[in-house]
């Protein structure tokens, strides 16, 4: 039977969290979208039941059409060598707030900063929420996509115009080509 | 320019000639362009032959030589490391992030032109500039400094209100520096 391992893991998932969907992307590869509060509990199956052992990340993706946040982490099983991505949907708000798994895994610490600092989303209930690669930052959460780091460039920093004569005649070849 | 060449004393001609020839280089390795640094170093072009050599601490170096685009996170710490060093001290930004922003020129953290917080005394084109640039670059600023007009680091006195507005712009807010720029300028006798 194709995909015998990863439906046998959904099989171990899915009576416990019944209106979990799953979805084998592909080898090894096992997506898994549920509500936002179930995902604590999902986690801590993971980590003591279903040995998924290794937090691989948690990203952040910006729906800005259905204003909601996506946060998705990825957990690793060491034993069967499968990768099983958990979505969850916020709401995205100015400061988007979710419960944290720091507790869980510690390197969850890294990226709840990191997303707090690129995208707002603060997790209540991590120890440390301080800023950490963008220590010197004082505008809005860069990686939201209503941010247009363009307008930012050009309005904050000075920015030298180079145009000079002998690029002309290629610039305008290179305009004709198009 | 021609006037004060002319005034230059015998004492400075002197210095002028001997420092040429014994240029240490404090190289800030940001960007990428950095990997064109050991080749320029090391013997294939060898630049020591020219009598520059790479120096570990800002406080010994006469040339801060900033390779590639700097984050405002790095150019405050830049700006610290250029403040330690004795003078007189050359800047030169190599490659085009340091001239207006490179391929980096709308992105939110970099910044686009390096002469709007530190004087520079020459800029390396390219992205990346190969080691030939760099040393045609450095026979350049060795040229200048033994016809004594290697001063940008005076216009780091002279025009501090200058730089030291668009740090702060940058930076929202005064950074925490070690040096009295203004004590200096008065050391040096720069108004
Ligand atoms: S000029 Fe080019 S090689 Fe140098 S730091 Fe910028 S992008 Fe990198």
């Amino acid at each position: 039977m194709e995909y015998e391992l990863e439906n046998s893991i959904i099989d171990k998932m899915q009576p416990e969290f019944p209106e979990a969907a799953f979805t084998i992307k592909k080898a090894r590869r096992v997506e898994v979208k549920m509500s936002s509060d179930k995902l604590y509990n999902f986690a801590v199956r993971m980590q003591k039941k279903w040995n998924f052992l290794h937090l691989s990340a948690i990203s952040c993706v910006d729906w800005l059409q259905d204003n909601e946040f996506e946060l998705i982490y990825h957990f690793w099983n060491y034993d069967e060598k499968v990768l099983v991505m958990a979505k969850i949907r916020i709401p995205r708000e100015e400061e988007s707030h979710f419960e944290t798994i720091s507790n869980l895994w510690q390197p969850a610490k890294f990226f709840e900063r990191d997303i707090h600092e690129m995208f707002g989303v603060y997790f209540d209930g991590s120890e440390d929420m301080e800023r950490f690669i963008l220590t010197e930052w004082h505008g809005p959460p860069p990686m939201r996509k209503d941010f247009i780091t363009r307008e930012y460039a050009l309005n904050f920093f000075h920015y030298r115009e180079y145009d000079p004569e002998w690029l002309k005649d290629m610039t305008a070849a290179g305009e004709a080509n198009e | 320019m021609e006037e004060k060449l002319t005034q230059r004393s015998v004492w400075e001609k002197i210095s002028n000639k001997l420092s040429k020839r014994s240029l240490w280089m404090l190289h800030y390795c940001t960007g990428c362009g950095a990997i064109e640094l050991p080749p320029t170093m090391t013997a294939r072009f060898d630049m020591e032959r020219f009598g520059i050599s790479p120096m570990v601490t800002p406080r010994q170096a006469d040339i801060l030589l900033i390779t590639g685009y700097l984050s405002v996170k790095t150019l405050k710490r830049v700006v610290l490391t250029y403040e330690q060093m004795q003078a007189p001290k050359y800047v030169v930004g190599f490659g085009s992030c340091t001239i207006n922003g490179g391929m980096y020129w709308n992105s939110y953290s970099t910044m686009k032109c390096l002469d709007q917080y530190l004087p520079v005394e020459t800029y390396i084109a390219g992205c990346m500039p190969r080691p030939e640039a760099i040393i045609a670059s450095f026979n350049d600023l060795i040229a200048k400094i033994d016809r004594g007009e290697a001063n940008s680091w005076k216009d780091y006195y002279k025009n501090y209100d200058f730089y030291k507005a668009n740090q702060d712009r940058t930076f929202e807010g005064p950074i925490e520096t070690y040096n009295d720029i203004k004590a200096d300028a008065a050391m040096f006798n720069i108004k």
